[in-house]
């Protein structure tokens, strides 16, 4: 009889993989995939954290929420009308000093933007707060605006972790971003942490060692080749419900480094992410969404403020430059 | 109006702590209403707030001068902030969930300046109120005479409004607390204190009479005399409340004749000078119809044979003639209290007579009641109620004659002897004063175990002497500082009619009750946990009850701390003046004239 599971993740958050057969990440990934890179392909298994590896004392973990806080139509001179998207944005660092047992907020910057294709828009003065104008390229359609908001966010993250490190790293700390690196790859001891695994990197017969991921386990490191890739591998997290692919994370870190060092960074991530793993009665992302991020998240989400507020306060502003 | 740190506040003259310095402590909260009456601040990181603590925050209001709003913390709390689950505060220990400790204080209000019942606006810096901040936030600038009754939590002196305590505005006292912890007897005692010595209450303090009633131990014996435990430190307390650090100076003690003693020496172990009996003669105990004080159990009234009582009263106050001591009746003459007794019993049985003493409509079975009870009275009222001894040697406890403060020891009389003496030594003293019609000087009457005397269900004489007292007393200078257990098991009246509600530890259903409402929860709380020494007190013109914590006594409160006895108790009272005295030299504190 087929064993069954139910998916720790709340159903209103998709899957931790998207998938239509049930056999992990669906698309296959059309990346170069070089998996000879810690060990020949033929040997691969899974690897646990040596005995050596220790957590680093610090680690910061990064991250950014987002909120659309209205959806806007411009009425232009000529008659023609574009949309707009008046959106709230937080980006902040949580510094985890595990020796002394404190995390703190060590930096949260919140960012309004005003996203509209409409060249004649100006910054939107909403109360007490300004929406900047971002100005984007093209016909702006209404369903484009949402991702728009994505850049000015990773900028602010980018901004605030290297903030929040005083400019450089110490060598024994850990980074923590959440998602992919992209473009944040220049952020030293860093590493990506992809929650939702979307494609399948590696070949059918290596799947199998993801699947076969003890907690706190990972996979060799591999190397994708596509535009964002970099050196990458996947690690199960401990409080998985048991399915093949629950509580599989993939991390990455960036491509300049040399294979020994992201090959050090595979481990310290199996060293420290166990940690922070979070419970599932506690978060409808467990255990991927780690308990750091959940915090700060609800922080940041508490920092962009009331969201009913600040649409009145758009919907006031608004019918003044009526 | 009341002075906030923003601005300067032209200082008030001469006072110890005129100068307002405050420090902003927090902001007041959005997350909560903020009401007129009460509100929440969160306290600043680095600051903190403590129960009692006394803050003041200001709202500024358009086309008006700013309402200054002041309070007391009443409940304090602190929190993890992004913690969404109890467990979560494992991960914040641990370092992995990013979370903040919030504290926050809920203020009741105690004063708004000018009286315009605004909100604060959240946000609103709250100050932590010193100097004349917090003698206005906690009204002490109205009190034209403030009687110290000991510090605050934060040190500092509180004060009771002198009007409300001689009758000007308001008289009595009540305080309850659960026995032994409460420290209700040392704190009626200190207000004693404070007020002969303070010298707040001007002529009338140094005038004032106190009756103090001591029903446990021989605590309350040893007021004069100095207190050999006291330390530097209880020394600059009492500095600090403006206080002496001396015993009561004029104190006369009442004790019991010893049982079976013909002498009548006073019943005392620990205190051998400066101790007189008082007793009453028969012929007192006829004259001024004492009878009805026998039965002055609730009980008794309920039964039918209080109508024996009157008419006995009424035929001994009658036909008793004073004899050499005792008196005499229907020609015999009677000596002791248990040969009245005796005769009382055998006028009543027989069948001629009983008419004549307690009319005749009553039947056999309400005489015998009366008679088992008065039978019953005989071994606890004989050694007060006596023939024997010199009618002219003075026995009488009358606060008037008597020195500042009067003792009378009731701790080895049994249950219905105290009713007795209470009941009797109150009504006399309360007639006194009904005939003099002033109402100074202030008397002070000071009751433990109130519930006894004057209990909510049922009635007695000594009851109706107490809600006469409390109904009637704060006119005729009579001020009743009346200590219970439970104040839910005292006559309402007299719970009402006090001024002053004094709380110390409670007992937890006790608490409950609504004699204790003007408490706040928080408060009915900690009363639950309060130390020896901590006293919640409740006063008219102040909305909150005051934390008071008073200080060590500077008398002694038993033998094995007591220092030398004051010179005049080494005098008896009997004499009136001291054998060994040199003419013309001074003995004692007085000055007596030689001839």
């Amino acid at each position: 009889m087929t064993r069954m599971f139910v998916d720790a993740w709340d159903p209103a958050y998709g899957a931790s993989f998207e998938g239509g057969d049930g056999e992990g990440p669906a698309s296959p990934s059309s990346a170069q995939v070089d998996t000879d890179v810690e060990v020949p392909a033929a040997e691969w298994a899974p690897i646990g954290v040596p005995a050596a590896a220790r957590p680093p004392d610090v680690v910061f973990l990064v991250d950014g929420v987002r909120r659309n806080d209205a959806g806007l139509w411009t009425a232009e001179e000529d008659g023609t009308s574009y949309a707009g998207l008046a959106a709230s944005y937080a980006a902040g660092v949580v510094r985890c000093d595990l020796a002394r047992g404190a995390a703190e907020l060590v930096g949260a910057r919140v960012g309004r933007g005003l996203f509209t294709a409409s060249p004649s828009a100006g910054d939107l003065q909403a109360g007490t707060v300004r929406y900047e104008i971002h100005r984007i390229n093209g016909s702006g359609e209404a369903s484009k605006l949402p991702a728009a908001v994505q850049g000015p966010l990773t900028a602010l993250e980018i901004e605030i972790s290297s903030a929040a490190r005083d400019g450089g790293s110490d060598g024994a700390d850990l980074l923590i971003v959440d998602g992919p690196l992209r473009n944040r790859r220049q952020l030293p001891r860093t590493i990506g942490y992809v929650k939702t695994q979307q494609k399948q990197y590696l070949p059918a017969a290596l799947t199998t060692v993801v699947t076969a991921l003890r907690p706190g386990q990972r996979t060799p490191v591999f190397h994708l080749g596509t535009v964002w890739g970099g050196w990458s591998w996947y690690l199960r997290l401990p409080g998985a419900s048991g399915a093949p692919w629950s509580g599989i994370v993939r991390v990455e870190c960036s491509p300049d480094l040399t294979v020994e060092q992201a090959i050090e960074l595979a481990h310290l991530s199996g060293a420290t992410l166990p940690r922070f793993a979070s419970a599932s009665y506690k978060d409808p992302r467990a255990p991927q969404n780690l308990v750091p991020i959940a915090g700060l998240e609800r922080r940041l989400r508490g920092m962009l403020g009331d969201s009913r507020v600040l649409h009145r306060a758009l919907a006031l502003a608004t019918s003044r430059t009526r | 109006m009341i002075g906030v740190s923003d601005e300067a506040e032209p200082p008030r003259g001469g006072e110890p702590n005129a100068k307002p310095e405050s420090e902003p402590v927090g902001r007041v909260l959005g997350t909560a209403d903020a009401t007129p009456l009460q509100f929440w601040t969160a306290v600043a990181p680095g600051s903190y707030l403590q129960l009692d603590d006394v803050v003041v925050t200001r709202r500024d209001l358009p086309d008006r001068e700013p309402v200054t709003i002041a309070g007391v913390v009443t409940q304090v709390r602190a929190r993890h902030e992004g913690a969404q689950f109890d467990s979560d505060v494992f991960a914040i220990a641990d370092g992995t969930l990013p979370a903040m400790v919030q504290e926050a204080a809920e203020i009741t209000t105690t004063r708004v300046d000018p009286e315009l019942y605004v909100p604060p606006a959240p946000g609103a810096i709250v100050h932590r109120a010193s100097g004349e901040t917090r003698d206005a936030a906690l009204h002490f600038d109205r009190m034209e005479r403030r009687v110290p009754m000991g510090t605050g939590r934060d040190g500092v002196p509180v004060f009771l409004n002198a009007d409300f305590l001689d009758g000007t505005r308001g008289a009595h006292v009540s305080i309850s607390g659960i026995s032994g912890v409460a420290t209700k007897t040392s704190f009626a005692t200190f207000l004693l204190y404070s007020v002969f010595r303070s010298g707040q209450l001007g002529a009338d303090g140094a005038n004032a009479r106190a009756l103090i009633f001591n029903v446990k131990g021989e605590d309350l014996l040893f007021l004069d005399h100095p207190n050999t435990k006291l330390d530097d430190g209880t020394r600059a307390y009492y500095k600090l409340l403006d206080l002496p650090d001396s015993p009561f100076t004029d104190v006369r003690v009442y004790a019991p004749p010893r049982p079976g003693d013909p002498s009548g020496a006073p019943d005392v172990s620990g205190r051998l000078t400066g101790v007189d009996a008082f007793y009453w003669t028969l012929e007192e105990f006829c004259s001024a119809k004492l009878l009805p004080y026998v039965f002055a159990d609730a009980d008794d009234e309920r039964q039918q044979y209080t109508m024996v009582v009157h008419s006995v009263t009424a035929h001994l106050n009658r036909f008793a003639v004073p004899a050499e001591g005792g008196i005499s009746i229907d020609g015999r003459r009677i000596g002791s209290y248990g040969d009245l007794v005796d005769h009382i019993v055998d006028q009543l049985t027989d069948d001629e007579t009983r008419s004549v003493w307690a009319g005749s409509a009553v039947n056999m079975g309400t005489v015998n009641a009366f008679a088992r009870r008065l039978i019953s009275s005989k071994r606890d009222l004989s050694r007060l109620i006596r023939g024997d001894l010199a009618q002219r040697r003075p026995h009488q406890i009358r606060t008037a004659d008597s020195a500042q403060v009067t003792v009378v020891d009731l701790h080895n009389l049994p249950d219905r002897a105290q009713r007795f003496v209470v009941g009797v030594t109150l009504k006399t003293e309360f007639e006194e004063k009904e005939k003099a019609g002033t109402g100074r000087p202030l008397l002070f009457v000071v009751l433990d175990e109130l519930n006894k005397y004057a209990p909510r269900e049922g009635t007695s004489p000594i009851k109706e002497v107490l809600l006469d007292i409390a109904e009637r007393g704060r006119s005729l200078g009579v001020i009743l500082i009346g200590a219970q257990q439970t104040a839910s098991e005292v006559e309402r009246r007299i719970v009402t009619n006090s001024a002053i509600r004094v709380v110390g530890r409670l007992d937890p259903a006790e608490a409950s009750r609504p004699e204790y409402g003007f408490l706040p929860p928080a408060m009915r709380q900690r009363a639950l946990l309060a130390r020896p020494g901590t006293m919640f007190v409740n006063q008219p013109d102040i909305p909150v009850p005051l934390c008071v914590e008073f200080p060590f006594p500077a008398w002694a409160t038993r033998k094995s701390e007591s220092g030398p006895p004051p010179a005049e108790t080494l005098r008896s009272i009997v004499q009136s003046a001291d054998p060994f005295a040199v003419i013309g030299g001074r003995a004692g504190g007085d000055d007596d004239i030689p001839f």
